[in-house]
């Protein structure tokens, strides 16, 4: 069109000739009125049906290991209530061989929307390598496709990462699946609970125990970062701050800390931590550089302000304090400086957990003599209550920030449940026995 | 102070009676406008409307006392008229000859139950023969109906609503105008149905962070029974998991929902090729509020 151009035209300046072509290419596919359009604007949301057939043995003896494989996968989405794994035994097709395309049709017939498809085989050097295939069955196109090597006795763990690379594909969130919570084991008459740390995979399989519960332990904290936890420990009277390696099973006195209120928390690069320490009846937060064990006092209020979390960008930091009468949650510079309120909601909001993707903040809420979880959005805005109850306590994010777990105690002692964070699904997460305090690991992959 | 709050209240006085005696002018004097009578009808009501019933009585005698109205304001011209008129009905004769062959030429399998039934095909030659009789505006039958257009169509209706404010009340069927009837567009009723289905069908990614933001156009070009001719076009672009979450999110909702039946063959031209946009910013509103 630009050939049309008076000589004039041609004197413009090159960007006005530009934004005129711009505005014309713009207009020229599309003739007004020519094309009918059409504005969805309200969806269906609902869990994706999902066909999971077992996944094929490519060597023979690997029958059983190919089940579970996707017997875990099924469990690992099922669970986080964005799909609905069909039963197999509605399937009309088996699949034989993952490396040809499947019959779309057969699975179309039960309304699958996607199909995943794998094989489990023995390499010669004995390990398993195991393959997976996503297709979008409507579309009739594979969606993903990976393949895994690892030691036959890990294969729980390339579930794990097999659920996470369909969940990340088909919802566009990252995976949380190939992650591990350490909790509080309690066993034993409540007079006399015997609390041991423990760790398990996020689907309540594999459980370990990391202390021998001669000690009472208390809310363990993972490194954002590696594999590291921290926990309070009331040995022999004054709490201590440990840190441990889940890997090596090293243990570490990080300090003694007369009158510490709360379990240090870690900095997203996992460098610092950050701990609120008790001074006469008042609580301020410090920041304590791992290394140079350097401390730095980060509040200066006549109030207690406690359970300090940093945002996933280091930049600032949410604690909880009372300075405005009742315990709200505040937010503030990382560096220190003014603390500002967000949270108006009803009653008391406190332990404040900031999500690792950052546009929520997870408390416990505290009104009409029952125990919420909630999140609202760091700016204050946004409030709503995911559940409600007896008593609910302690959120931890999982490493996507889409499901919190957080422990629930309706009488006799409590567990661990997980919600998403529209307050849908909420589950009970299978543990040996009482459980609390949970934290959930960042992904380990 | 008192003085100060003497003439204070001396003014404040001075100032309401000023008021009170300036202020009360004459009543407004409102001339009694003439009342129309609107009807508020809906875009679906009004392609019903203007589309006519098949087995309406022919309206030979009904335009008579339309335009008998219309003549009582310009003297002069019902001689003209009546002469005309005359002259017009061969003119008519000559049209109804052009339109016959119009359903012969249409392959459509409705154009073939139409010939079946030979008194509609009168019913559907007739209305050609309602503009002329009504002089002042001959060139009104080539209006089409388009949406877009909906006031130049009001404007039409006028000369019949200034009849209905005279002696008789125009209270029988109308076929309706021939032009509504051959152009009829995409009724809202069948965009409401299209749209119902796609909303029940999309499912979308919720939960994902700044979900709100992203909008997915995709474009369709349907075939005549309802399913796609082709594989669904994606306009918009863009990159990352979620935009793919999503992007597939919408592509499945169209796929899944073929053959479009509630599309109706003889609007073809219209539903031939539709941009669908899928946007889950008024969702997300909706979660935001529990």
């Amino acid at each position: 069109m630009t050939d049309r151009m008076p000589d004039r035209h041609l004197s413009f300046s090159r960007r006005r000739l530009l934004a005129g072509a711009g505005a014309l290419a713009l207009l020229a596919p599309r003739p007004a009125g020519a094309v009918l359009s059409i504005d969805i604007t309200q969806g269906n949301p609902r869990p994706m049906p999902v066909a999971l057939p077992d996944f094929v043995a490519g060597t023979p003896g690997e029958e059983q290991v190919a089940s579970e494989v996707t017997a875990v996968i099924t469990n690992n989405l099922q669970r986080s209530g964005l799909f609905a794994p069909i039963n197999p035994s509605a399937f009309v097709a088996k699949v034989t061989n993952s490396d040809t395309v499947p019959q779309f049709a057969d699975w179309r017939v039960i309304n699958a929307q996607a199909l995943v498809t794998g094989r489990i085989t023995r390499q010669p050097d004995g390990r398993l390598k195991a393959e997976f295939r996503l297709w979008d069955v409507f579309a009739g196109q594979q969606l993903d496709g990976k393949q895994y090597f690892t030691s036959p006795d890990n294969w729980r763990r390339i579930a794990h990462i097999i659920s996470d690379a369909i969940y990340e594909r088909l919802t566009g969130e990252k995976g949380y699946f190939d992650s591990r919570i350490v909790f509080i084991d309690e066993t034993g008459p409540k007079q006399r609970r015997v609390k041991r740390l423990a760790i398990m995979d996020q689907d309540g399989y594999g459980v370990r125990y990391l202390t021998r519960g001669d000690e009472l332990v208390l809310t363990p904290r993972f490194n954002p970062s590696t594999q590291e936890i921290t926990y309070m420990s009331y040995g022999q009277g004054d709490p201590r701050v440990y840190l441990l390696n889940i890997e090596t099973g090293q243990r570490e006195v990080v300090g003694n800390f007369p009158g510490m209120t709360f379990a240090p928390r870690f900095s997203p690069d996992g460098q610092r931590v950050i701990m609120s320490l008790q001074q006469g009846g008042n609580a301020n937060l410090f920041v304590m550089d791992l290394r140079s064990k350097q401390t730095t006092r980060l509040t200066d209020a006549p109030a207690i302000d406690t359970a300090p979390c940093y945002s996933p960008d280091g930049q600032y930091i949410c604690f909880e304090s009372d300075r405005g009468g009742t315990q709200q949650i505040y937010v503030m510079p990382a560096g220190g400086g003014v603390a500002q309120r967000i949270s108006f909601g009803e009653g008391h909001h406190s332990t404040p957990v900031w999500s690792p993707r950052g546009d929520y903040i997870a408390f416990t809420g505290q009104a009409r003599g029952e125990f919420s979880i909630g999140v609202l959005k760091p700016d204050g805005s946004g409030e709503r209550i995911l559940t409600e109850g007896f008593h609910n306590e302690g959120p931890t994010f999982a490493p996507n920030g889409r499901v919190i777990m957080f422990f629930r105690d309706v009488g006799p002692g409590p567990f661990l449940h997980t919600v998403d964070i529209t307050g849908r699904n909420d589950l009970k997460v299978p543990t040996p026995s009482y459980a609390s305090d949970p934290a959930w690991s960042p992904l380990l992959s | 102070m008192k003085t100060a709050s003497a003439i204070s209240a001396g003014l404040h006085a001075a100032v309401l009676l000023w008021a009170i005696v300036s202020f009360t002018g004459e009543t407004f004097k409102v001339t009694p406008a003439q009342s129309l009578p609107v009807d508020l009808i809906s875009d679906k009501d009004f392609s019903e409307m203007t589309k006519g019933v098949k087995d309406a009585p022919k309206p030979v005698e009904k335009p008579k006392p339309l335009v008998e109205k219309v003549e009582k304001k310009d003297e002069p011209r019902p001689v003209d008229e009546a002469k005309p008129k005359i002259t017009e009905k061969k003119e008519v004769e000559a049209t109804k000859n052009e339109p016959q062959p119009q359903p012969e030429q249409k392959s459509d399998p409705i154009a073939e139950k139409i010939k079946e039934q030979p008194e509609k095909q009168e019913a559907k030659i007739e209305p050609t023969r309602l503009p002329p009789r009504r002089p002042p505006r001959p060139p009104a039958k080539q209006h089409k109906f388009e949406p877009n257009k909906i006031a130049a169509l009001l404007n039409k209706r006028d000369p019949q609503r200034n009849a209905a404010i005279g002696d008789t009340i125009n209270s029988t069927r109308s076929l309706g105008t021939a032009a509504a009837n051959s152009a009829a567009r995409l009724s809202q009723s069948e965009i409401d149905a299209l749209r119902a289905r796609l909303n029940a069908l999309w499912n979308p990614p919720v939960g994902m962070r700044d979900g709100d933001r992203l909008q997915i156009t995709i474009r369709i070009r349907f075939r005549r029974d309802g399913t796609l001719a082709d594989g669904p076009q994606v306009i918009t672009s863009g990159s990352g998991a979620r935009y793919n979450a999503m992007r597939d999110s919408a592509v499945r909702a169209v796929l899944t929902g073929q053959p479009y039946t509630m599309l109706r063959s003889e609007h073809y031209d219209s539903w031939k090729e539709i941009d669908f946009t899928f946007d889950t910013q008024a969702m997300y509103r909706d979660i935001s509020l529990q």
